[in-house]
C-alpha cells in the first residue's frame, strides 16, 4: 500500500508518496542525525540496486515478465529494513506518529512477505512488477528527500518529484498491490496457506483467504483519503516554496 | 482584580474564530465557572454545560466548574474562550452500554442462537461442563461491573464525547462476540489438564474478582463526603487490597489477573488476545494514574508501582 513513513531531518508524518509540511522543531541530536543519514543514504542506494537490477534483467530477457526473480533478494532485505522505521519514531528521533508508521511499514511487508513471497505462483504476475517499479521510483526519491533534508540542502527538485510523481505512483501501486493479492486466492483456498481450523486444542480458528479479502476491501476506505491526504499536502508544500521564492 | 462593586464583565468568544458569541455583563466576581456555562447554556440551549469547554486561552485546558471568576488572571473586564466539545454521553451510561453488551451477546452464542453456528446446531448445548462455567464465570464479571457502575464508582468527570462509544463499543461487544463464538462452538476442546487446570483457573477468577471489588469500595470510600478531588489510597482491613502497598492501581491488576484466569479456564486463543490488550490498555492508564499521582502528592509511597509489584 502506502510507502513508510518518515526517516530524516525536516518532513515527516507521512505515507512515502507525499508528506506534511516541513516543520522547524527541535530535532534529533548529532549522533541521531549522523546515523539517520547513513541510514537514508544506504535505503536509497538499495531501492538504486533494485531500480538498476530491474533495468538490467529487462535488457537481458527482452521482456518485462517475471523480473521478479532478479530482484527478489534486495527487495525482500531493504523493505523488510523498514522496519527499523518504527524504532524511530518510537525513539523519537524522528517525529512521525508510531502507529502510523508501523501500519505503513507492515503493510508492505505483508505483501512482500505474506503473500508475494509465500504465494509462489503469484511470483510470475506482471502485477508484481507494477508495485515493485512503484515501490522503488517512491523510496528512492522518498530516502534521497530525507538525506538531503538532514543535511539541510534540499533540492527543489527532489521535493517536486516527492509531491508529484505520487500522482501517478501511488494508484500505480495500489493496482499491482490489488491485483497481486487477487491472483494469490485461488492458491491460497486450495492450499490452505496460514489457515487453522476447529477443532483443536487452542480454540482458534484463522481463514487466510477470508483475511486477504478483507484486507482487500480495507483499501476502499484508505486509499482516497490518503491519495486526498497527500494532494492536500502538495498544495500547501508547493505554494509554500512558490511564495518563499517570490519573497526573496 | 475584583471590580467596582464586585461586578466583573464576562466576554466569551469562539476559540477559532475569536468571534463574540456572548456578552455577560454584572457577573458577581465570586461566580463560578459553572454558573457562567449555565449562564452561556441559557443562550444557546444546544450547548448544555457539558459540552462547553471554556478556557483562559484559545488552546488552553478547560477551566473546571469549581474555578471562581476573581481568581482567575483576569481583568475586570474577563475574556474567555468557548469550545464546543460535541455532544456529550455520561460516564455511568457509557459503562452501563458497554458493559451489557457483552453480557448478552455472550448469550447468544451460549445459546447457540440459529445464525450464529448454523441451523443444525440451533439451541443444542455443549457436553463439557467448563462452558457452562466459562458462561457462568464471564456473566458473573459482566453483572459485577454493572453493579459497580450503578451502586459504587464516583466518576470525577462528568461526561465523554458521544463518539468514543461507538469505538469503545465496537471494542468490547465485538470481542465479546469473537470469544464466545469459540468457547461455545460445538467443536471447541476443553482444557489440556482437564479438572486440575480448570479449578484453578476458578480459584483465581473469584480471587481476582474479590480483589477488584474490595479495590472499588475502598476508591469509593475515598469520595464517601462527596469531593471530587484526588487522594492517595491506603491499604484497609481487607487484605485483598494490601496490593496498595505494591502497586497504584490494584484494581486494574486484579482485571487482569481475571481475564488470566478466564484464558487458564477456557484455553482459548481469542480469550489469550484479549486479555492482552486489556493489559496493555490498563497498563498505560495505571502508568498516567501513577505519575499523576506522584505529581500531585510529594509523599506519595515510594515502593508503589503502576500495575505490577516491582516491575511495571
Amino acid at each position: 500500500m502506502a510507502a513508510a513513513g518518515g526517516s530524516g531531518g525536516a518532513s515527516r508524518a507521512d505515507n512515502g508518496y507525499g508528506s506534511q509540511q516541513p516543520r522547524r522543531r527541535k530535532g534529533p541530536g548529532a549522533l541521531a542525525t549522523a546515523y539517520l543519514v547513513i541510514y537514508n543514504v544506504v535505503m536509497t542506494a538499495g531501492w538504486l540496486v533494485i531500480a538498476v537490477g530491474l533495468v538490467r534483467a529487462y535488457l537481458a530477457k527482452g521482456s518485462y515478465h517475471s523480473l521478479y526473480y532478479s530482484i527478489e533478494k534486495p527487495l525482500k532485505f531493504f523493505q523488510t529494513g523498514a522496519l527499523l522505521e518504527i524504532l524511530h519514531c518510537a525513539f523519537g528521533i524522528v517525529p512521525s506518529s508510531v502507529v502510523l508508521t508501523a501500519f505503513q511499514v507492515m503493510s508492505r511487508v505483508f505483501l512482500t512477505w505474506a503473500v508475494t513471497h509465500s504465494v509462489k505462483e503469484v511470483q510470475t504476475e506482471d502485477s508484481v512488477l507494477l508495485f515493485v517499479v512503484a515501490w522503488t521510483i517512491t523510496e528512492i526519491i522518498r530516502y534521497s528527500f530525507y538525506t538531503f533534508s538532514l543535511l539541510n540542502h534540499l533540492p527543489y527538485l527532489i521535493k517536486w518529484a516527492r509531491y508529484t510523481l505520487f500522482i501517478v505512483l501511488y494508484p500505480m501501486g495500489v493496482s499491482g498491490e490489488l491485483l497481486t493479492i487477487y491472483a494469490a486466492l485461488p492458491f491460497v483456498r486450495q492450499s490452505g496457506l496460514y489457515s487453522i481450523s476447529l477443532p483443536n486444542k487452542y480454540n482458534f480458528s484463522f481463514d487466510y483467504y477470508t483475511f486477504l479479502i478483507l484486507v482487500m476491501i480495507s483499501y476502499i476506505p484508505i486509499f482516497p483519503q490518503l491519495y486526498f491526504h497527500m494532494l492536500h499536502q502538495r498544495r500547501k508544500v508547493l505554494s509554500h516554496t512558490e511564495e518563499h521564492k517570490k519573497s526573496e | 482584580m475584583g471590580g467596582r462593586a464586585g461586578f466583573f464583565e464576562v466576554e466569551i468568544l469562539d476559540w477559532k474564530t475569536k468571534k463574540q458569541l456572548c456578552f455577560l455583563d454584572k457577573v458577581e466576581s465570586n461566580a463560578t465557572i459553572r454558573e457562567i456555562r449555565l449562564m452561556f447554556h441559557k443562550l444557546y440551549p444546544q450547548w448544555y454545560p457539558a459540552r462547553q469547554s471554556i478556557r483562559l486561552d484559545p488552546k488552553g485546558k478547560s477551566l473546571r466548574d469549581e474555578e471562581i471568576l476573581q481568581h482567575l488572571p483576569v481583568g475586570t473586564t474577563a475574556t474567555l474562550y468557548f469550545k464546543d466539545l460535541g455532544p456529550q454521553i455520561g460516564w455511568t451510561m457509557v459503562f452501563l452500554i458497554e458493559y451489557t453488551g457483552p453480557l448478552f451477546i455472550y448469550f447468544l452464542f451460549y445459546f447457540r442462537m440459529p445464525f450464529v453456528y448454523g441451523l443444525d446446531e440451533r439451541f443444542t448445548s455443549s457436553p463439557h461442563p467448563v462452558v457452562n462455567l466459562a458462561c457462568i464465570c464471564h456473566s458473573f464479571h459482566y453483572i459485577k461491573r454493572l453493579i459497580e457502575t450503578i451502586f459504587v464508582h464516583r466518576f470525577s468527570h462528568g461526561t465523554m464525547p458521544l463518539r468514543n462509544i461507538v469505538k469503545n463499543c465496537l471494542y468490547y461487544w465485538g470481542f465479546a462476540a469473537w470469544l464466545a463464538y469459540y468457547i461455545n462452538h460445538p467443536l471447541y476442546t476443553p482444557p489440556s489438564y482437564g479438572k486440575k487446570q480448570i479449578n484453578f483457573a476458578v480459584i483465581m477468577f473469584l480471587l481476582c474478582e474479590a480483589g477488584n471489588f474490595s479495590i472499588h469500595v475502598a476508591l469509593s470510600d475515598l469520595r464517601r463526603d462527596g469531593s471530587r478531588t484526588r487522594k492517595i489510597p491506603y491499604p484497609t482491613k481487607n487484605p485483598f487490597t494490601w496490593l496498595f502497598f505494591f502497586v497504584s492501581c490494584p484494581n486494574y491488576t486484579y482485571e487482569v489477573g481475571t481475564w488470566i484466569s478466564f484464558t487458564i479456564m477456557t484455553q482459548c486463543v481469542p480469550v489469550g488476545l484479549f486479555t492482552l490488550l486489556c493489559f496493555i490498555q490498563m497498563t498505560i492508564w495505571a502508568k498516567d494514574k501513577h505519575y499523576t499521582y506522584l505529581r500531585e502528592f510529594k509523599d506519595y509511597p515510594s515502593l508503589r508501582m503502576p500495575i505490577i509489584p516491582f516491575l511495571l
